[in-house]
């Protein structure tokens, strides 16, 4: 606990500037420091004392000067508050030993002078209850508890504080290697696989893509890819990661509501799943625009793309992706796929699956 | 003639990358990595638009907006991002800015996305589109102006088209509209987003003490 610097203020003084530092050290109203000097001077001449110490310390701080001149106020103070010699005594042993036991801030379990410190301070207390009737039994007990929490009192609270320090240290460290395991097993990982193809465009891109989409959901938990039974999100989402991945296009995917994934839900993701492959076969885009409504009554994907698109008729028989995995897929869990597309304006799949059959 | 813009981002790399991408569509006049160097600089050299980071090392970039709207009220900003999260994207938009797009955004659709907000039209995103669309679902206990509060069918279609990746141009041809008139709509929207009490609105904009 370093000591507060008082520097006396010449300009101001009366005497030595003595209360004027003090008043500017504290930040108060000089005159009320005066009067209470000027009280305390009253009291036995204790504030004439106290002056003197404050004053041997601001300008050497020859601690032994100043204790004794501490020690002879508080002395002077008790006497003209009418306490008994032996109380006096008593409560400058009590004193002395409390400061000893809080030499260099606070009470320290490991450290002898601490202790006899406090052995003092108990010969103090002891005394005090012993011999300093009547003043001396309105003071003790009071004076018993208030000592026992001054030593005990900072101790226990750096003890806290210690703990405190020690286990947000701990959650500090965990987290640092939490996120060092992280981004061990993804980001780095990814930048090795990059560097091995640095050749192939597409392909750096479709990693890069994996890895941004994986970094986010962590990060910002936007993209739920966990739990795929409770959102049809998190399952179209991880459906999109697939495509991505696979075909090295980009799937925007945009989204109102969310709902649980059931038998029929499972079969929109699919069919949406076929949808998007398709777009990312056929259209020669790279990006791709999927978006989720979940309305009280029905749930819709729709899957966009600004490629090639194509006529009907001319997609050859051999190719079962649209009518067996999306159309018919659909239909079998009482749903709908509508697609429209022409040459040249890109292609749009709405699927719509009724809430109430789902 | 060229918007005058103003790039706000801390990723130099980032920075860079946009001043690539973005080439003589626009005329960059000034960068800035912080709020606390942002501010001075937009009101120095009142650009048309802002292009800004929502998360900076010392604020978010609705401080930005809130610092300087008030002084300078001709600026416009446009709020680009690597997070979609829903209370990022609201409180920058609450906060004033035109429009949000997501840092994925090519180089000529940010261009476009710019001279839109220099214009004065607002920019969704495809996923901003769809939040708005969910805050704004029909049915829920409404407070204060009902006006505010509800889209207007034509608006839910616009914005159903957007959130399923439908520019403007595409939007107007579908729904037999002029582009102007789909803009409006979107503005209309944009401001209802600022000042709608809607519960699920109001919630993010506590949080962010934009009340």
């Amino acid at each position: 606990m370093p000591l507060p610097a008082l520097a006396r203020r010449a300009d101001e003084r009366v005497i030595a500037g003595v209360c004027a530092g003090i008043a500017q050290t504290l930040a108060v109203d000089v005159t009320l420091v005066r009067l209470v000097f000027t009280l305390l001077a009253l009291a036995g001449g204790a504030g004439i004392l106290l002056y003197l110490a404050l004053w041997a310390y601001s300008d050497s701080r020859a601690a032994l000067l100043v204790a004794l001149l501490v020690v002879g106020a508080g002395v002077v103070l008790l006497h003209a508050v009418g306490l008994s010699n032996r109380s006096v005594a008593a409560i400058v042993l009590i004193a002395a030993g409390l400061a000893l036991a809080w030499r260099r801030g606070g009470f320290r379990a490991d450290a002898p002078l601490s202790w006899i410190g406090l052995v003092i301070a108990a010969c103090g207390t002891v005394v005090l209850f012993e011999g300093g009737r009547p003043g001396g039994s309105l003071l003790a007990p009071g004076a018993v508890a208030g000592a026992l929490l001054l030593i005990a009192g900072p101790w226990l609270w750096r003890l806290a504080l210690d703990r405190d320090a020690e286990r947000s240290a701990r959650i500090r460290s965990e987290e640092r290697s939490e996120v060092a395991a992280r981004v061990h097993d993804s980001v780095l990982q990814t930048l090795a696989l990059i560097q091995r193809h640095a050749g192939e465009p597409r392909r750096v891109a479709s990693i890069a893509r994996r890895q941004e989409r994986e970094l986010r959901g962590w990060l910002y938990g936007d993209r739920p890819l966990g739990d795929e039974t409770a959102s049809l999100l998190a399952a179209l989402s991880t459906a999109a990661a697939d495509v991505e991945e696979l075909h090295g296009v980009r799937v925007e995917l945009a989204s109102a509501g969310d709902c649980p994934v059931d038998g029929s839900a499972r079969a929109l993701v699919l069919a949406a799943r076929e949808a998007m492959t398709n777009a990312a076969k056929f259209a020669g885009v790279e990006e791709i625009d999927v978006y989720l409504e979940v309305a009280e009554d029905s749930v819709s994907v729709f899957v966009r793309d600004r490629g090639a698109g194509f006529k009907r008729k001319s997609v050859p028989v051999g190719r079962r992706g649209l009518t067996e995995s999306i159309e018919g897929r659909m239909e079998r869990v009482g749903g709908r796929a509508t697609v429209t597309s022409a040459p040249g304006k890109g292609t749009e799949v709405e699927l719509r699956l009724p809430r109430s059959a789902s | 003639m060229k918007p005058r813009v103003v790039l706000v981002d801390d990723h130099a790399l980032f920075l860079a990358g946009v001043r690539a991408e973005l080439g003589d569509a626009v005329e960059i006049v000034g960068e800035a990595g912080s709020v606390a160097e942002a501010v001075p600089l937009i009101k120095g050299l009142d650009p048309d638009v802002v292009l800004l980071d929502v998360h900076l090392p010392d604020g978010s970039g609705d401080a930005i907006i809130n610092a300087v709207a008030p002084e300078r009220p001709g600026v416009r900003f446009l709020a680009l991002s690597v997070s979609d999260a829903a209370e990022d994207v609201i409180a920058v938009i609450r906060a004033g800015a035109r429009g949000y797009v997501t840092k994925t955004i090519s180089g000529d659709e940010l261009a476009a996305a710019i001279a839109r907000v220099a214009s004065g039209d607002a920019v969704f995103s495809p996923r901003l589109a769809g939040f708005v669309l969910d805050a704004f679902r029909a049915g829920e206990p409404l407070g204060g102006d009902a006006e505010l509060d509800e889209l207007t069918p034509r608006e839910r279609e616009v914005l159903q088209l957007i959130a399923r990746g439908y520019m403007y141009k595409e939007i107007a041809a579908r729904l037999h509209l002029s582009v102007k008139t789909v803009e409006s709509h979107v503005s209309s929207v944009l401001r209802k987003l600022q000042l709608s009490t809607r519960h699920e609105l109001t919630r993010w904009a506590t949080q962010h003490r934009l009340v």
